[in-house]
């Protein structure tokens, strides 16, 4: 029982190569991550891994109005069910792959049990010299009941060519699901590229979301993580920016309630001179919700002229609720600009008021200020479909009938 | 259509309200000027409904109705606004957007369905007219970087846009430069009927001169220590508050 022995037999049905072997071995030996682990004081993983999770890759069907209810209907659709690819668009300038193995290079227990034993995914080329206009839709489907499930992707863009994604993970039923996912994204010198994460699963979904993005000179590449729906979900976002004059951007906005845990870690290595990065994620935690928020900035001592930006800025809507956030700056360069800042706070009561006074209902006039308090972050992504559904999810969490555009 | 009868309220165990009485009819205007700190942005913000200030005793009906069990936003659906003396700053919010929610949730109180965007924007653009409001500001975060004047300015826009039936102007004329003042008092003036009422809380006659009350009462240290016809706010400009304000410290010592 448990889920590190339904890892061991399933992995015995497996013709494993050496190098994998030994990277199952080496997740066996440390386990899974406990809060002994610095990185995941706050975060705890003790319950979840002694639930009798299922590895089987038994694919199940899903009816085009699960796509159609669960998707944001975009034309170019990447499906894949149980793991499975069942459908991908054909656009020229991309090469669309299942599952492709690569080497990463991050190797803690929990990117070792993903390199060992994971065979779903996708591999994604741009060519050179492309902008695709076209938004790509990655929709990750599970049917199997109490499944634990891994996915392995990888994204390569070619020099001066430009792509966006938006991505959701979806439970098809009222099980816990167990999603232990990677995507490596290599960017080529003066690409641009924009990743948007969709975590709005079922309330008994456990995510391990882990991204790993490698820049050379002068890409932009921004990752917008919107996290609304699971019951626990930790994000693992790393950039490296190899090369001058590269931008990272991150955007994150968590509204949580009732149990539902989110721990956001980020970092960012500025390996070279002269690059950028924007970091700003905004919680919202209702209920008895809690959020975990961890940003490393690593400054190499070569990387000078670095302008780093980190907020962090929370709101916490009930008594019960809680935040643990922490900046973690590695400085080694002299010639920086490095801000950061984290906020705690509650809504404004003078606000409110005023808001009351023109007729807004109370819970109307919070929704208001909620959506005011998380803007900054929404209107940083560029994809207006996300944008709308990132409004009328924090209204829907608000439980209230509101649209906030005119 | 307003009845307060001795009105006491304060914050905590300060008293500022110290039994007020004030009957106010549709179509009537009533300043009501008064030393600082007497206690006249308070009886706004208790009229409005603000929850900072404990009632004590007394009751408030508006139109028969008692307002003291009525939430802000129930005040306001009801007809009652106060412009605010010192206005707040909600960013993230546009105005347009700020008045398109106010509006549609008072509509929504009244069982009405939204107003349409197409006469929403139509009427935005009559009221902006009427208070010489230029486009811009539509699109800017409600109050958000307003100078002093753009924000009295916006709140008699949002006024005119509710259409209220007893309007609270708190020192409206504070910050406003001479040809702002005179725009807004007209504004206030093509705004007023015979079944809407005015309080304009103001220290200033200058104000007065466009906006004519009915009545002028003073408020002093909690209580209306003298009512009047608009004389005598000329005569408080004359004279100030010392020749009522020691009489009625004598009685209330
Ligand atoms: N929220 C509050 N907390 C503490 N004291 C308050 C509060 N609101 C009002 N007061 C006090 O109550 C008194 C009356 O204040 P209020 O703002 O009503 O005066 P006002 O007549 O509007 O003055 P002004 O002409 O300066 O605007 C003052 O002494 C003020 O300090
Ligand atoms: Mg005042």
């Amino acid at each position: 029982m448990g889920l590190i022995n339904n890892i061991k037999s399933y992995s015995e049905t497996l013709n494993l190569s050496e190098e994998k072997r030994g990277q199952l071995n080496s997740f066996l030996d440390e386990g899974f991550p406990t809060i002994k682990d610095e990185d995941w004081k706050y975060t705890s993983l003790k319950k979840i891994i002694t639930e009798d999770f299922s590895i089987e890759n038994k694919v199940g069907n899903v009816s085009d109005s699960d796509i159609t209810n669960h998707s944001l209907g975009f034309e170019n659709q990447l499906i894949f069910v149980d793991g499975k690819l069942i459908s991908s668009p054909k656009i020229k300038g991309l090469t669309i792959d299942g599952f492709t193995d690569f080497e990463s290079r991050n190797n803690n227990a929990i990117m070792n049990l993903n390199a060992s034993i994971c065979n779903n995914g996708f591999s994604i080329t741009i060519d050179k010299n492309i902008v695709i206009e076209e938004i790509i839709e990655i929709l990750f489907f599970t049917t199997t009941k109490n499944n634990f499930s891994q996915y392995r992707n990888q994204i390569t863009v070619g020099e001066n060519s430009e792509i966006k994604f938006v991505e959701k993970i979806q439970n098809l039923n009222n099980s816990t699901s167990f999603v232990n996912y990677f995507t490596q994204i290599n960017c080529d010198k003066n690409t641009n590229v924009e990743f948007n994460k969709i975590q709005n699963n079922t309330s008994n979904s456990i995510l391990i979301d882990n991204v790993d993005v490698y820049q050379k000179s002068d890409s932009t590449c921004a990752v917008n993580t919107l996290i609304f729906g699971g019951n626990f979900t930790r994000n693992n976002l790393n950039f490296e920016q190899n090369g001058s004059n590269c931008e990272s951007n991150m955007n994150g906005v968590s509204v949580l309630d009732n149990n539902q845990f989110a721990d956001n870690h980020t970092f960012v290595d500025h390996k070279s001179a002269h690059c950028r990065s924007n970091e700003m994620y905004k919680g919202v935690y209702l209920g008895k919700s809690k959020g975990v928020f961890n940003g490393k900035i690593m400054v190499r001592p070569n990387a000078q002229k670095i302008d780093a930006f980190q907020s962090n800025n929370n709101l916490l809507l009930s008594d019960d609720s809680s935040i643990d956030s922490k900046p973690q700056l590695e400085i080694y360069a002299d010639d920086v600009k490095c801000s950061h800042g984290c906020t705690i706070g509650q809504l404004d009561d003078d606000a409110l008021f005023y808001m009351r006074s023109r007729g807004i209902g109370i819970e109307e006039a919070k929704a208001v200020l909620t959506y005011a308090f998380a803007s900054e972050a929404i209107e940083n992504i560029s994809v207006e479909p996300v944008k709308l559904l990132a409004q009328n999810l924090l209204a829907q969490k608000l439980n209230v009938d509101l649209d906030f555009s005119l | 259509m307003l009845t307060i009868k001795n009105l006491k309220a304060g914050i905590e165990d300060n008293q500022i309200l110290k039994g007020i009485n004030l009957e106010i009819k549709a179509g009537e205007v009533h300043a009501i000027m008064g030393p600082n700190g007497s206690g006249k942005s308070t009886l706004s913000a208790v009229i409005a409904g603000n929850e900072d200030y404990e009632v004590e005793s007394g009751n408030i009906t508006f139109n028969e109705e008692d307002l003291l069990d009525l939430s802000p936003e129930e005040r306001a659906h009801k007809g009652v606004f106060l412009s605010f003396q010192y206005p707040v700053e909600i960013p993230g919010i546009s105005v347009s957007n700020f008045i398109k929610t106010s509006i549609n949730e008072k509509r929504k109180a009244q069982g009405l369905d939204p107003m349409p965007a197409k006469d929403l924007l139509k009427m935005m653009k009559g009221k902006m007219e009427l208070l010489d409001i230029k486009k811009g500001y539509l699109s800017r975060n409600m109050n958000e970087g307003f100078s002093g004047g753009e924000k009295k300015r916006n709140e008699i826009f949002q006024m005119a846009m509710l259409e209220p039936k007893l309007s609270i102007l708190d020192e409206t004329d504070s910050g406003l430069d001479i040809d702002a003042l005179r725009i807004v008092a007209n504004g206030v003036n093509k705004l007023k009927s015979d079944d809407n009422a005015t309080i304009v809380i103001t220290h200033y006659q200058r104000l007065l001169d466009y906006i004519i009350p009915d009545f002028v009462h003073v408020l002093y240290n909690g209580r209306i220590i003298k009512s009047g016809g608009k004389e005598l706010a000329h005569e408080l400009e004359e004279k100030g508050y010392d020749w009522i304000t020691k009489e009625a410290d004598k009685q209330w010592a």
